[in-house]
């Protein structure tokens, strides 16, 4: 693999879209991030990583039905790829790794 | 939930969205957008729910998801594009045509923004009073052997008479000429006595002229008798701050006369575009004591302004009021009538009574001379890209045949010159900004290049006109051209074209030749009108006011001078020679023929005074103290005693009558030139009069003037203490009576300079023309056996024809211009050969210089390469 990583943000993004399943579309993730983490995203940042992480083959995506909602308008899904999934696997690990080895907190008297 | 059936996305934010995002993006994301905006209308307002959407379309205009703009090229843009790049192109390529056509434009251009900005300094003089449109000055029309004579100067009590009288006249204003006093006015406090020019005024002058007053109120600034209104400069130079100036008092002085006076007001120093120049008015009351009984209706001591009611026909005013002095004071010559105030700068010339223009001339002379200028460099474009249009040809016929149609070759190349001429005025703007400081100093002006929108867009107009006209020949020319002949190599010219190439050079080069003759005959008269001998001694002459303590005894300070070592002589006289000061018709002689009047030049002087000046006594003797009453003698010079019909020889030991008493002539004074050269010798009377003598003079031994100088300066502050030495010399004040003549010289100077330059461009365009025109010709000539030489004469011989024809029309109108301009002298050069002989040659020499180097290089050229490209 040429590169096993990713930046906060697509890492946030493609998670979401792992958390949401069949459910994710652009304005449930930037909702559930809301809800999850407290935390103002925009729709459109939202959305030009989505594409990237498409780009990346990381998530694939489909348009959905009708709606009645919102003028009728489809959404489109995102769905992540097994590559996408083993990526935040890889990242998890690796993680775990570096924690290991992060000393446990001391308070020190100097 | 609350219904929000009728609340939707701002409809704006969803127009640009769908305006600008891709396509197939726009679906979900305007889904989501409304999805959040209800989202948001839900849990907060309508308006941060719109703020919202707004927010979010913004932030979606990132390059991701907005479309594409390349796919969407309108084919004008494409165009558009191309053009300037074909315009780059063709500007690398042909970089020496490049250069000339922009140096062409550029001065062009450069010329016309310095004209238009001095005739719009011009057309501004006086205009920014805020009652400017109702302000009129008030002049005389004295009737003088049958003929009217236009003066400004009129009574001091005419304008109380106006206001009070006529009914249209709202504010009337009397004042003085600030020049009347010259350098005999000063104010003073206890530290500092300062010369200033100054003059008295009606007390409403600031509140009918708009001169901003800093401090003070201006209805009543001047109402108080002993009050001082002064500029922020003259404060700051009594009291380092304006603010501390009022409330004080100062001490004005102006000949014997002096007054202790309050300052009630500071205005801000005159603007640059104002007529009028003070440094500090005094309440015209204070003149009226001074002039005692000379107030009268037969007095012209003082200058009337006046508004008007709105809406006043002037025409009818005027009429009414004519007679209006001749009703007060019988036997009176004056009529009355008034003219819009700001027109006094560029409308004051009048003859006979009649407007007959003034300065507006010359502001329609050099809009004229812009406009010329402009033409000729368009026209000279012009002439350079139709004479490098065959390079272009293939490129046109290449165009046509993938099918350009006409209107879209006439755009490219109206794209292209309009381009050129914006590079143009910047070039221009350039240049006038490192000439402007100089052109300040020959206008005297202030001009500043600033950019306001209507200058802006003046100069913007100007450039796209010049565009636009020199683009539109070659525009359409090039256009015209049949594709399949172009690229078959047919071309012929039209024979008029030709005929109007050559007409223009002939004209450009006949103007060039004007340029140079006047220049010279300008030059070689003022350099004449400074050196030639006037008949009296002007060097090593200083001319200071009489002041302080020479006022009280002038016997005392001439004594104590003389005695100053270095010092020849010196004197006192109300004249200072190289002016005209004031003239007297009160001469009366034996056999005087009453109908006839005559001016005799006024010279109130002192003992030495005709010695100090170096005036030559023909007979008789001058003024001396070995006489004790000169009270009764005068002496006149040359031109006044032939003038009475006497000579030389018996005029000496005649009685005659000035002003009725009985006076008797001593000498007569050789002839010599009072003023400039300009003006023919006119009889001079001296009369010995001690009692107004605001001038000093001083003659000093050559050799050591700067010793004596010096040792003046301090014999000065010892005797006067508090006033400061300030004096002129005389040949300095004599020169600067050429101002006007060295201004004409400067400018001719450079007008000459561009009138060669532009028609070297001119010639310049014709010789590419004509060498590109006849390449194949010279080609031929070339491979038969003709030299270089013979190549180089067979062109340069048209040219000569038309430079020489050139000379032979400028030649005559510069002389006839030139034998003009010197009879407004009364002491010229002649015209000599030689003058017009370098106009001539050196006009055929910078015509053959341009065309060599063009010729040399045509010359030089492989006649192979000239013959293969067919």
């Amino acid at each position: 693999m040429e590169k096993n990583y990713l930046g906060e943000f697509e890492e946030l993004v493609l998670t979401m879209v792992g958390i949401l399943g069949e459910e994710a579309y652009g304005n449930a993730i930037v909702q559930e991030i809301e809800t999850k983490l407290n935390r103002k995203v925009n729709l459109s940042a939202v959305h030009v990583t989505l594409y990237r992480l498409e780009d990346k083959n990381l998530v694939n995506s489909s348009m959905g039905g009708a709606t009645t909602t919102r003028g009728g308008r489809r959404k489109r899904y995102f769905k992540i790829t097994n590559t996408g999934l083993s990526l935040l696997h890889d990242m998890q690990e690796q993680r775990t790794e570096l924690w290991k080895l992060l000393p446990t907190l001391k308070f020190s008297t100097i | 939930m609350k219904d929000f059936q009728n609340i939707n996305p701002p409809r704006l934010a969803v127009w640009i969205l769908r305006k600008l995002l891709r396509n197939d993006l726009l679906e979900e994301v305007e889904g989501d957008l409304e999805e959040k905006f209800f989202s948001v209308l839900s849990k907060s307002n309508k308006r941060k729910a719109k703020l919202n959407y707004w927010k979010q379309v913004l932030l979606y205009m990132r390059p991701f998801a907005i479309k594409k703009t390349k796919s969407n090229y309108s084919k004008y843009s494409i165009m558009f594009i191309y053009t300037i790049k074909l315009a780059f192109r063709n500007f690398l390529k042909h970089k020496s045509s490049f250069l000339i056509n922009l140096g062409g434009l550029s001065t062009g251009l450069a010329c016309v923004i310095m004209i238009y900005l001095w005739v719009n300094d011009e057309l501004q003089m006086d205009k920014f009073h805020k009652l400017d449109k109702q302000l009129h000055q008030v002049l005389l029309n004295h009737e003088e052997s049958g003929k009217l004579n236009t003066q400004p100067s009129t009574q001091g009590i005419l304008a109380d008479a106006l206001e009070s009288e006529v009914p249209e006249v709202l504010m009337a204003v009397e004042d003085t000429d600030p020049t009347w006093f010259g350098d005999n006015f000063s104010l003073e406090n206890d530290k500092k006595n300062i010369k200033a020019i100054g003059k008295f005024s009606g007390d409403q002058y600031f509140e009918m002229f708009s001169f901003e007053l800093l401090h003070g109120d201006a209805s009543i600034v001047l109402d108080d008798k002993k009050s001082v209104v002064i500029s922020e400069s003259l404060a700051r130079k009594f009291y380092q701050n304006p603010e501390y100036a009022i409330g004080e008092t100062l001490t004005w002085n102006l000949l014997q006369f002096n007054d202790k006076v309050k300052v009630t007001g500071v205005f801000k120093d005159l603007p640059n575009n104002s007529s009028e120049s003070f440094d500090f008015i005094i309440p015209f009351q204070n003149f009226k004591d001074l002039v005692g009984d000379g107030m009268n209706w037969g007095n012209y001591n003082a200058m009337t302004y006046a508004t008007l009611r709105e809406g006043t026909d002037l025409a009818s005013l005027n009429e009414r009021l004519g007679p209006f002095v001749k009703k007060k004071a019988e036997g009176s010559n004056v009529n009355v009538f008034m003219r819009p105030y700001s027109d006094q700068h560029l409308y004051n010339k009048y003859e006979n009574g009649k407007l007959v223009g003034g300065r507006i001339f010359y502001v329609r002379l050099f809009s004229l001379i812009a406009l010329f200028i402009l033409g000729i460099a368009c026209i000279n474009f012009m002439n350079l890209s139709t004479a490098k249009a065959s390079r272009r040809l293939k490129e046109v016929g290449v165009k046509k045949a993938i099918g350009a149609d006409r209107k879209l070759l006439i755009f490219q190349y109206l794209g292209e010159s309009i381009m050129l001429s914006l590079i143009a005025l910047v070039v221009a703007l350039l240049i006038v900004i490192l000439l402007l400081p100089q052109f300040n100093v020959i206008t005297g002006k202030y001009l500043t290049l600033s950019f306001d929108p209507i200058a802006l867009l003046i100069m913007f107009g100007i450039t796209l006109i010049t565009g636009l006209l020199s683009g539109s020949y070659p525009a359409l020319y090039l256009s015209s051209f049949q594709p399949t002949e172009i690229l078959r190599g047919k071309l012929q010219s039209k024979f008029g074209e030709l005929w109007i190439r050559r007409g223009l050079v002939v004209f450009q080069f006949s103007l060039s030749v004007i340029l140079i003759v006047s220049v010279l005959v300008v030059h070689r008269q003022i350099e004449f009108a400074q050196t030639t001998p006037l008949g009296y001694e002007r060097d090593n002459v200083i001319l200071f006011p009489k002041e302080g303590k020479a006022n009280d005894n002038l016997d005392l300070m001439l004594s104590e001078l003389r005695n100053i070592p270095g010092v020849a002589y010196a004197s006192a006289s109300n004249h200072k020679v190289v002016q005209k000061s004031g003239f007297t018709t009160g001469v009366e002689w034996e056999g005087k023929n009453p109908e006839v009047e005559t001016r005799f030049e006024n010279v109130a002087s002192y003992y030495d005074f005709i010695e100090a000046m170096g005036f030559e006594i023909v007979n008789g003797r001058s003024f001396s103290r070995e006489f004790n009453n000169e009270g009764n003698s005068v002496l006149f010079n040359e031109t006044a005693i032939a003038e009475m019909g006497f000579t030389n020889e018996n005029a000496v030991g005649r009685t005659i009558k000035v002003w009725g008493n009985d006076v008797t002539i001593i000498g007569v004074v050789k002839d010599f030139q009072m003023q400039s050269v300009h003006d023919k010798v006119s009889p001079v009377l001296f009369r010995f009069d001690p009692t107004f003598l605001p001038n000093m003079v001083v003659k000093m031994q050559e050799g050591q003037e700067k010793e004596t100088l010096a040792r003046l300066n301090k014999f000065y502050e010892d005797f006067n203490p508090g006033y400061a030495f300030q004096f002129e010399f005389m040949d300095v004040e004599y020169q600067s009576l050429y101002q006007a003549e060295e201004k004409v010289a400067y400018l001719s100077k450079y007008f000459a300079i561009l009138a060669i330059l532009i028609s070297c461009l001119g010639l310049f365009g014709l010789t590419s023309f004509t060498a590109e025109r006849r390449s194949k010709e010279i080609g031929i000539r070339k491979i038969l056996g003709s030299g270089n030489w013979r190549i180089l004469v067979l062109l340069s011989t048209d040219f000569t024809k038309m430079v020489v024809s050139a000379i032979v029309i400028g030649l005559p109108i510069s002389y006839f211009l030139v034998r003009q301009w010197l009879d407004e002298f009364a002491l010229r050069i002649e015209l000599q050969f030689w003058f017009f002989a370098v106009a001539g040659i050196a006009a055929l020499a910078i015509a053959w210089l341009t065309v060599g180097i063009q010729t040399v290089k045509v010359s030089k050229i492989n006649p192979v390469d000239q013959l293969r490209n067919e």
